[in-house]
């Protein structure tokens, strides 16, 4: 595109490209041609000559006798000039494994929904081959505060367990095994069918309402598990033209939930909710004829705080909001008697629906939904589709969970939580002090961050076989950048366990950031 | 004795003089070259790089000569979005990182160096900094382990020795003060992007277009003297073959990526330059302190091109070590404070995440059916479009933007389905043939 006999034509745009006189520079210094490399030289713009301040551009002359200096020259000028990741290369493998995140592949290609899985299949296999893949490791034992494990490449590791969802311990508590026992003398493995049929017993009733003195609501639904609690009380009440207002981190269950429910969904700022009142306020501007649920958890699961649910509550009242909090992680093992963060903010029985799990502290599968309205027990019973249409928790579960809340209750219930937090205090106390950041509040959820996937990627491999047991959360459960191990901890901790443990995960970050060769730290902005 | 040394007078070195100057400090600054001077450089300045000139008093004096726009038009396989980094998002970005978001301004510009430079040199003089121009640093000067000071000259000029308490290495991606050093680079990535580009007249088109085809892509930004820059960009993988032949495949690239575009060049356009490339961009970190220095800019952190991101960084660096330091030559804070404040931001979760989205694009891989698909869910919703185009600019984090709960949402609220985009017709085959290297 050069045009000829315009005067306007600079010398400049007749010069050659710096890459092409870059490489006759090169060339010549291969023949050790110094006039015409300096010549060349003076062709190059100045550009490059001030982006390259490093090359002696007006003293390529003096390279003549001087051989380290003229290599020193030739190795800049070639990395340059060469594509940096052929002098770098790195295994493909490791490098597609450390890469992609699983939002890459949410949406196929393909109109064959079974062969439009194989991308995300290799992707999965990179992970697996490069021991990166954290998911689906198996329990050889029953799980203590130490276990047993293999991971799905099949090697076995043994360590401190911080992997499983028992806060209290009770799943070596003979109590808890003797309850199991009964019921299993009492009434058989299985649950005769749906709730709404015949899948309930009498510890079923007892259980909800244990639960709902427990929590201070009159009126609780048991369902099969807390994921289909939280997806079955939103989709049950909430219909296309009601508002949803969720927290952004909320539960995944009710994240779908949500929806499933309603196109007006609106993910509010991470427990602000002042910016709650400001959507409530802009909805209520136009609509007064629909509803509205406010949804978030009580003890976010992931980053270990919660939020201030009393104001939360009194702002959706004054808006005609609903607000729905889901109390799976801290119900039973924190807050006065066991209480949760209800009971922390001296709410019991004044929250407008509480959902909950068993998973977590009431050894378990297993949710519930409560409220102080018979009414609404019945609609979600009828209209939360994993009520009605799914079978009943077992007597089995049932009694377990029966016998965790009495437990709960009881005086061993605040040794118990006594413990926990001995122990949650060791381990966040030795994790401080060590430099890393345990973000959140003391709860049974230490929430260790990492941020960047390649380092809680290759941490991961690292600590696998060095006695911790950790599980490495990234995207889809935290948002992208941000990943950490979530450690949970349990009443059977002992401090020292928990210092320990802190020790070898520092180690294993550390040697990964190492591996790595990374600079990044974890502070959030 | 000076305060502070800079070694590099462009958009880290003079900032971080002239922010410093008008604390009271003593300055030096220097650099190799006299000014104006021109530098390989993508010259763009993202809403909040313009809002750090607006901060500092600057941007009456680049727009004057410069014109700069609110939106942009990004275009990838055909799927077009058009937005602005929405001012609110700005806002929060300067009160995250500076704790004060006065000046913010939604605009953009591309701002040749040649203009840039000498502005910001010129004001780092007035506001009191020594600035020396064609000087060379050949030492600097290290006693007990800690740098204090530089030996260099001017053209012809006797060597001479300055001191201060601090030396900033401000010299870019080949920084001497790196290479003085001998520090080692953190967080390598070595697939980047080749980049050509000229300057071109002829035409004018409005805002700065972005186009993605494959594995390639082009942008046409108005810049100074009534002219565009025209740059093709592709990955380093193919730019041997690129280099075969440049103006030829400068041209095919554009012909390729938009049609229209290359149409409008050939015809209309007349080329001003000599075409430039570079294929020197592969990302990493260096150390950023050390006993008697601090690195600013690209020489502290270089990356790809492909987000046109350097010199917004550099001028935020040259706020944040700027303040950091005033901290401690006021002594309010240790050395180690301030550079601990420096650091934390600077190697933040934030930060890796956005080396890590542009070490992503630099590979410049045919973007997948994933990929594609959420671009296709972005249209029509003005909102999210604008804080994609944030996020792409490092203004709000990567990680409130590629969330699961957000990222379906998108989807549940999509307007468009793939049957509006051509791209998606054979798409397989599409995408396969997009590896063939077009060069080759």
């Amino acid at each position: 595109m050069i045009h000829q006999g315009d005067d306007t034509v600079t010398i400049e745009l007749d010069q050659r490209e710096d890459g092409e006189l870059i490489g006759i520079i090169l060339e010549a210094a291969h023949r050790r041609d110094f006039e015409t490399m300096t010549r060349t030289a003076t062709e190059v713009s100045e550009m490059t000559r001030n982006w390259a301040t490093h090359i002696p551009w007006d003293d390529l002359a003096s390279l003549e006798g001087d051989d380290d200096e003229l290599a020193q020259v030739v190795a800049d000028l070639t990395e340059m000039w060469e594509p940096a990741h052929l002098r770098n290369p790195v295994d493909p493998d490791e490098e597609y494994a450390l890469d992609k995140n699983a939002y890459d592949f949410y949406r196929p290609a393909g109109c064959n929904l079974l062969t439009r899985t194989e991308d995300f299949y290799g992707w999965v296999q990179a992970r697996r081959r490069t021991e990166t893949w954290q998911y689906s490791r198996v329990l050889e034992a029953a799980p203590d505060s130490v276990a047993q494990i293999t991971n799905d490449l099949g090697r076995r590791a043994r360590g401190i367990n911080f992997n499983s969802q028992d806060y209290l311990s009770f799943n070596t508590h003979p109590a808890i095994r003797e309850a199991a026992a009964r019921a299993m003398r009492d009434y058989g493995p299985h649950s005769a069918g749906s709730p709404m049929v015949l899948g309930n017993t009498r510890i079923s009733d007892d259980l909800e309402a244990a639960l709902g003195d427990l929590v201070g609501l009159d009126h609780v639904t048991l369902f099969p598990t807390g994921w289909a609690a939280g997806f079955g009380a939103v989709v049950g009440l909430v219909r296309q033209s009601d508002h949803i207002l969720i927290d952004r981190l909320a539960h995944s269950c009710l994240q779908q939930g949500a929806r499933a429910a309603t196109r007006n969904v609106v993910r509010y700022e991470h427990l602000n909710v002042e910016a709650v009142r400001r959507h409530l306020t802009e909805i209520r501007a136009t609509d007064t004829r629909n509803g509205i649920l406010v949804v978030t958890d009580g003890l976010f699961s992931v980053d270990a705080d919660w939020p201030d649910l009393v104001t939360l509550q009194r702002v959706c009242r004054e808006h005609d909001a609903t607000l729905l909090v889901d109390v799976a992680h801290d119900l039973g093992s924190m807050g006065p008697g066991g209480t949760g963060v209800l009971g922390m903010q001296d709410l019991l029985g004044s929250v407008d629906i509480v959902m909950g799990a068993f998973s977590k502290t009431f050894c378990s599968n297993g949710g519930f939904v409560a409220s102080n309205s018979p009414a609404l027990k019945q609609y979600i019973k009828m209209f939360g589709g994993s009520h009605f249409f799914s079978n009943a928790l077992s007597p089995v579960q049932t009694a377990v969970v029966r016998e965790a809340t009495r437990i709960i209750r009881s005086a061993e219930g605040d040794v118990l939580r006594a413990r926990l937090f001995t122990a949650i205090h060791a381990l966040r106390d030795e994790l401080t002090g060590r430099g890393l950041t345990c973000m959140g509040e003391p709860s049974p959820i230490v929430p260790l961050l990492i941020g960047n996937e390649k380092l809680a990627r290759t941490a991961n491999r690292l600590l696998f076989d060095r006695g911790v047991l950790a599980f490495m959360v990234e995207f889809p459960v935290t948002p992208t950048g941000s990943s950490r191990f979530r450690l949970q901890v349990q009443a059977g901790h002992r401090p020292e366990e928990a210092r320990e443990a802190a020790r070898i995960i520092e180690g294993a970050i550390a040697d990964s950031r190492a591996y790595l060769s990374s600079a990044f730290g974890s502070a959030p902005r | 004795m000076y305060d502070a040394i800079v070694i590099g007078a462009r958009c880290s070195g003079a900032s971080t003089a002239l922010l410093l100057a008008r604390r009271g400090h003593r300055v030096l600054v220097v650099d190799r070259s006299s000014f104006p001077s021109d530098v390989i450089s993508t010259h763009f300045l993202w809403p909040h790089g313009m809002s750090y000139l607006n901060r500092w008093g600057l941007l009456d004096e680049v727009l004057a000569v410069t014109p700069a726009h609110t939106t942009v038009e990004v275009v990838n396989d055909g799927i077009s979005l058009t937005g602005s980094v929405p001012t609110e998002l700005l806002h929060e970005y300067f009160r995250d990182l500076h704790g004060d978001d006065s000046g913010v301004v939604q605009s953009y510009a591309s701002v040749r160096r040649r203009v840039l430079d000498e502005i910001l040199v010129g004001a780092a003089a007035k506001a009191g900094a020594e600035v020396r121009t064609n000087f060379t640093v050949r030492e600097l000067i290290v006693e007990n382990g800690q740098v204090v000071g530089i030996r260099g000259r001017a053209v012809g000029g006797e060597l001479v020795e300055e001191r201060a308490r601090i030396v900033v290495g401000a010299d870019g991606r080949n920084s001497f003060v790196a290479r003085a050093l001998a520090l080692p680079k953190y967080d390598e990535r070595p697939r980047c992007t080749f980049a050509y580009w000229s300057y071109w007249s002829g035409f004018d088109l409005g805002p700065a277009q972005l186009h993605r085809r494959g594995r390639l892509a082009c942008a046409v930004v108005p810049t100074n003297f009534n002219q565009n820059m025209v740059l093709v960009w592709g990955p380093s993988e193919w730019s041997r073959e690129f280099r075969g032949d440049v103006p030829g495949n400068y041209q095919k690239a554009l012909d390729f990526v938009s049609p229209e575009l290359g149409e409008v060049v050939r015809t209309k356009g007349t080329r001003e330059e000599r075409i430039y490339g570079t294929l020197d961009q592969s990302a990493f970190l260096r150390p950023l302190h050390g006993p008697g220095w601090v690195l600013v800019g690209d020489a502290e952190s270089a990356k790809d091109q492909c987000t046109a991101i350097g010199m917004t960084h550099a001028f935020r660096d040259a706020e944040l070590v700027s303040v950091a330091l005033d901290r401690w030559l006021r002594g309010d804070a240790s050395i180690d404070e301030a550079m601990t404040a420096y650091g934390d931001r600077r190697r933040s979760q934030n930060a890796a995440a956005y080396h890590d989205y542009v070490c992503t694009l630099a590979e410049m891989r045919p973007y997948r059916h994933d990929e594609l698909q959420l671009f296709v869910a972005l249209r029509g919703n003005q909102q999210e479009i604008d804080r994609f185009i944030a996020t792409h600019a490092d203004v709000a984090p990567v990680s409130e933007f590629f969330q699961a709960s957000n990222l379906f949402l998108l989807n549940d609220a999509a307007k468009e389905s793939s049957a509006d985009h051509p791209v998606f017709e054979n798409f397989a085959e599409t995408s396969r043939s997009y590896q063939q290297n077009l060069f080759a």
